[in-house]
């Protein structure tokens, strides 16, 4: 991932790692082709090794749960969406395949039914004295069917839950896969309820039919396996994935910087469960079979058991975490009982010979869920590798830069500007109330195209509301906001980014757990388009977008010189505050504004690195970049103002030059009180 | 029976079973009041306070299909059998924070709601493994007293259902309301870290949002064992997702909430049952669940503690 393209000394450890692991998986993947055969060879060597069918069945269930582990990942890994009901979407595959080839539906024989026998989707057979119909769906367009349906079901049940807070979703998605397998239970006509269906049709292909035979299904499993893996991997390092984790780490930060979060979220939704429908007609496929019990809250549970212990948000962790858990469950579970019970004879141990560890696979999957969450929160292998500080020495290497930023290099990272002269925003009577509080009290504020406008007030003036009410995060109780011609007021902040209005927060919101490259790429989410097609078969346009993507970020970086390049692979969270307020203007300039709101941009820093960053917003404008700014110290708006606006209760004050403004008795009062200003009057 | 006859019966039925779920629905309330915790342990607490009653019962030697006891000794027994369950089931809870929860506190994301949902697993496959997969038979201390309003049926049991849990939400209430400790938990529901710079010691006013709640839970499962003489350890996951319905649906973080939720759910099951049929119920509650969240997430009387995040 992005993460791993780090810098400097750091990149060979990385590559080598990166070299084992990839030695480790082919190694890996000749075993698992070779598996079922294994057994032979190792007869051949001589060798007592057998590798029986049962233990090919027991090896193509826990990939039958690697799927699932990799599509629950999506959801709870890379959306953050916890979902406790994931085995709801894994029975509706089932269903699928099972109730259009096992014997339950059998209408009457029409002539309807002769152009689907044609292409033996349906078959006639005679049933108690009349030509009825027999569905036989083929198990390889039942794949993709049911995954659609799947799918579409994870879409119809997310739109209106998934704007619920995560903890909610997390119980109504318990609720979801409560209610599944009782609806299949109660349609009986359907589904022949509790009993379930039977004789739902082995899979065939070029004529042979699977049977009972282990090793087909087997193959099936690993291609699948394989796919979905490739699947997810694809994902989690392009657009989407990116704009998944931004959702997850900080959803209002997400909207801001471009990303649909409610789209985002039935995104993963409907993959995760696209997932879980393939692998629900893999698994009754195999057992023929399919009751409501097989899809209840156990499974949901062991599943997430899976994706914590292998990892949350971590492909291979849960691809490990899965495999191990399911084959504790088939393989080393009743060996172990075996163990016991034979230890407790010889030692004479009651408890030891009657404890039954095969049977107590839930507690033990509850205990691991508890003991991984306590002491081993990032799981088997983490999703992220954890970078080292920069040394000090590394970390010293530049002092402050002055003259603002190389505008070579800029103006190449800035898109074309509006002409100078017309007014690029116009916020016209805008009021904004909470409740009974009137934070801003229809305020004008004009703001040309190429100039700088500081918006100053004590606190609590409605400053950062006009921010967040301009930038779609707040709604507006009247008004109206034009930009660049065109009503903004009533836009999704997402909207809002994408007409080139991008903002900074003033208590930072940045994606936390995420590197600084990939903070800096989330805010090109806007301007780039791969989609999941794009994304997942690694089209020419997608890599090549994804490549330019990636040298736009180092540049933008690299303006701030060498505060934050080595630091690209750096968590954010790690870094210092003023480096922090830095990959946030990185990252609203790398969507690309027309205009760049900054809401107090230089808090916590110390008088030179002020200085620093206010030549560097100087030579942004001085690009033609129009820059709204929020700031408290005045000499910050003296030196890049045109014009300052001040608000005071919500209302504005004055307006005007940044000098006249100083001058202004109003001011000063609501600055600093009626006695201060009569104490200057009298200096 | 008349059509009213019908109808009284059912919301006999419905508010017993409401109490129940409005006592579970108190801890969950007051769990997430303060921490902003939907707590899945809390599920199989109420199902374990159940085993507890159960055993505590047996203890004293009244016996499943034992004939009924009387007097003193019924009382005697009833207030013992409460006292123990409720306290082991809050000392269960109050376990569970210290081992399980209160590492992760201050943890963001859902760690500690997924740590909740592996203890509540841990304690239903106890159960299951020790006591096994059959229902277990509940001893009915209570004689068979009943009064006839019209044609509908007012049982013993149901009567002491109702005034021990006016007993114990009136207790609640009153502790929530008037004691310092409530005062604490009021204010550490509003702001923590507030509260704890005014000198009110966070951990405790959580251990006892625990205790309480998982007591209430326990006397909820006892009563669920009187109610229907049967227990089992799937019990809690149907009962603690009405329970949890419940106390979104009255406005979570609300104390006087959960219980009107409560009693709103048992009414909603028992004549859902009714009209539609038992095997829809589940569906039922769910939908009003989802309905509420969506529509008015603060509930029908709003929520008490604020939106932290």
């Amino acid at each position: 991932m992005t993460a791993a393209m780090s810098l400097g000394a750091h990149e060979s450890a990385t590559q080598k790692a990166a070299r084992q692991a990839k030695a480790f998986i082919s190694i890996m993947t000749v075993v698992m082709v070779a598996f079922p055969f294994l057994g032979m060879a190792f007869q051949g060597l001589g060798l007592d090794w057998d590798i029986g069918d049962d233990d090919v069945d027991s090896v193509s269930n826990a990939l039958a749960y690697i799927t699932l582990a990799l599509g629950l990942n999506i959801v709870v890994g890379f959306a953050g969406l916890l979902d406790l009901g994931y085995a709801a979407f894994f029975a509706i595959g089932a269903y699928t395949y099972g109730i259009f080839t096992a014997y339950q539906i059998m209408p009457e024989w029409s002539a309807f039914w002769d152009p689907l026998a044609a292409i033996s989707l349906v078959e006639k057979i005679h049933r108690d004295g009349a030509d009825v119909v027999h569905f036989t769906l083929s198990f390889w367009i039942a794949l993709p069917l049911a995954a659609g349906i799947s799918a579409v079901c994870g879409v119809l049940f997310g739109f209106p839950t998934l704007r619920l807070r995560g903890d909610y979703l997390a119980i109504v998605t318990l609720g979801f896969g409560e209610i599944v397998p009782i609806v299949f239970r109660n349609v009986k006509s359907v589904t022949n309820g509790a009993a379930g269906l039977n004789g739902v049709q082995a899979p065939s292909l070029f004529g042979h039919s699977f049977q009972v035979n282990p090793k087909p299904y087997y193959y099936v499993g690993l291609v699948l396996v394989f796919l979905l893996v490739l699947f997810s991997v694809r994902l989690r390092d392009s657009r989407i994935g990116r704009s998944w984790m931004a959702v997850r780490e900080d959803e209002t930060a997400a909207g801001a910087m471009g990303v649909d979060h409610v789209k985002a979220k039935l995104l993963a939704f409907a993959i995760g469960a696209a997932f879980a429908g393939m692998t629900g007609v893999f698994y009754v496929a195999k057992l023929q079979t399919a009751t409501p019990d097989m899809f209840g809250f156990p499974v949901s549970v062991m599943i997430l058991v899976m994706v914590v212990f292998g990892g949350m948000g971590s492909v291979w962790g849960v691809v490990a975490g899965a495999a191990v858990l399911s084959l504790l469950q088939t393989w080393f579970l009743p060996s172990l009982t075996n163990w016991s019970h034979g230890i407790g004879e010889a030692v004479g141990n009651r408890w030891m010979q009657k404890v039954d560890f095969a049977g107590s696979t839930e507690l033990i999957f509850g205990i691991i869920l508890v003991m991984t969450m306590l002491y081993r929160r990032d799981g088997l292998i983490p999703a992220a590798r954890k970078q080292a500080a920069l040394s000090f020495d590394a970390q010293n290497v530049q002092g402050v830069v002055r003259g603002g930023f190389n505008k070579a290099a800029a103006a190449k990272l800035l898109r074309d500007m509006p002409k100078k002269g017309g007014n690029l925003l116009e916020v016209r009577g805008v009021t904004v109330k909470f409740g009974g509080l009137v934070a801003l009290n229809a305020v004008d504020i004009t703001v040309p195209a190429g100039g700088v406008v500081a918006v100053i007030g004590p606190n609590g003036s409605g400053k950062s509301t006009l921010f967040n009410v301009i930038t779609g995060l707040v709604q507006a109780d009247g008004g109206s906001i034009k930009f660049d011609g065109a009503e903004v007021l009533g836009l999704k902040p997402h909207e809002i980014l994408e007409r080139g209005i991008a903002r900074t927060f003033q208590n930072i919101r940045l994606f936390s757990n995420l590197p600084v490259l990939t903070n800096v790429l989330i805010g090109q989410h806007a301007r780039l388009h791969t989609g999941v097609a794009g994304a997942v078969l690694n089209l020419p346009s997608a890599s090549s977008e994804e490549r330019t993507a990636l040298q736009r970020a180092k540049d933008i970086a690299a303006l701030f010189g060498n505060r934050l390049t080595p630091r690209l692979g750096q968590v954010v969270s790690n870094l210092s505050y003023a480096n922090r307020r830095r990959v946030e203007i990185a990252r609203a300039l790398a969507s690309q504004p027309k205009i760049l709101l900054l809401d107090e941009p230089t808090a916590g820093m110390n008088p030179a690195e002020t200085l620093e960053l206010a030549e560097q917003i100087k030579s942004l404008n001085e690009l033609g970049l129009t820059i709204l700014i929020i700031e408290h110290k005045l000499d910050v708006v003296t030196q890049l103002a045109d014009t300052v606006v001040v608000l005071d209760h919500g209302e504005k004050l004055t307006e005007g030059k940044p000098a006249e403004v100083r001058r202004n008795e109003e001011v000063l009062r609501a600055y600093l009180g009626r006695a201060a200003t009569e104490a200057a009057h009298a200096a | 029976m008349t059509a009213v006859d019908v109808y009284l019966q059912q919301a006999i039925n419905g508010v017993s079973l409401g109490a129940m779920y409005a006592l579970l629905a108190l801890g969950f309330t007051l769990v997430y009041g303060i921490l902003e915790l939907i707590n899945f342990a809390h599920f199989n607490v109420f199902m374990v306070g159940s085993f507890v009653g159960l055993g505590m019962l047996e203890l004293l030697g009244v016996m499943p299909n034992d004939p009924a006891l009387t007097g003193l000794t019924l009382v005697g027994v009833l207030l013992l059998t409460f006292a123990v369950t409720m306290v082991f089931s809050g000392a269960l809870g109050v376990l569970i924070e210290r081992v399980a929860l209160r590492p992760l506190r201050n943890i963001r994301g859902p760690a500690s709601m997924i740590t909740t949902i592996g203890v509540s697993y841990v304690l239903f496959n106890i159960v299951l493994l020790g006591f096994g997969a059959d229902a277990k038979n509940f001893p009915s201390p209570l004689p068979q007293v009943q009064f006839a309003i019209g044609g509908a049926v007012l049982r013993l049991r149901e009567i002491l259902i109702w005034v021990i849990s006016i007993g114990l939400m009136g207790g609640l209430t009153y502790f929530v309301q008037f004691t310092k400790m409530g005062k604490a938990m009021r204010a550490t529901a509003q702001d923590p870290d507030a509260a704890r710079m005014m000198g009110v010691e966070v951990d405790r006013v959580i251990i006892t949002a625990f205790f309480l709640g998982s007591a209430l839970a326990g006397a909820g499962g006892l009563m669920f064992g009187l109610y229907y003489n049967i227990t089992s350890y799937v019990i809690g996951f149907q009962a603690g997702l009405r329970a949890f319905t419940a106390a979104v649906l009255g406005g979570i973080g609300n104390v006087p909430g959960a219980m009107l939720g409560g009693i709103i759910i048992g009414l909603v099951e028992a004549f859902g049952s009714y009209w539609i049929s038992a095997a829809w119920a589940d569906v039922i509650i769910f939908s009003i669940l989802v309905l509420v969240l969506v529509f008015k997430p603060a509930g029908l009387l709003g929520r008490i503690a604020p939106n932290k995040s």
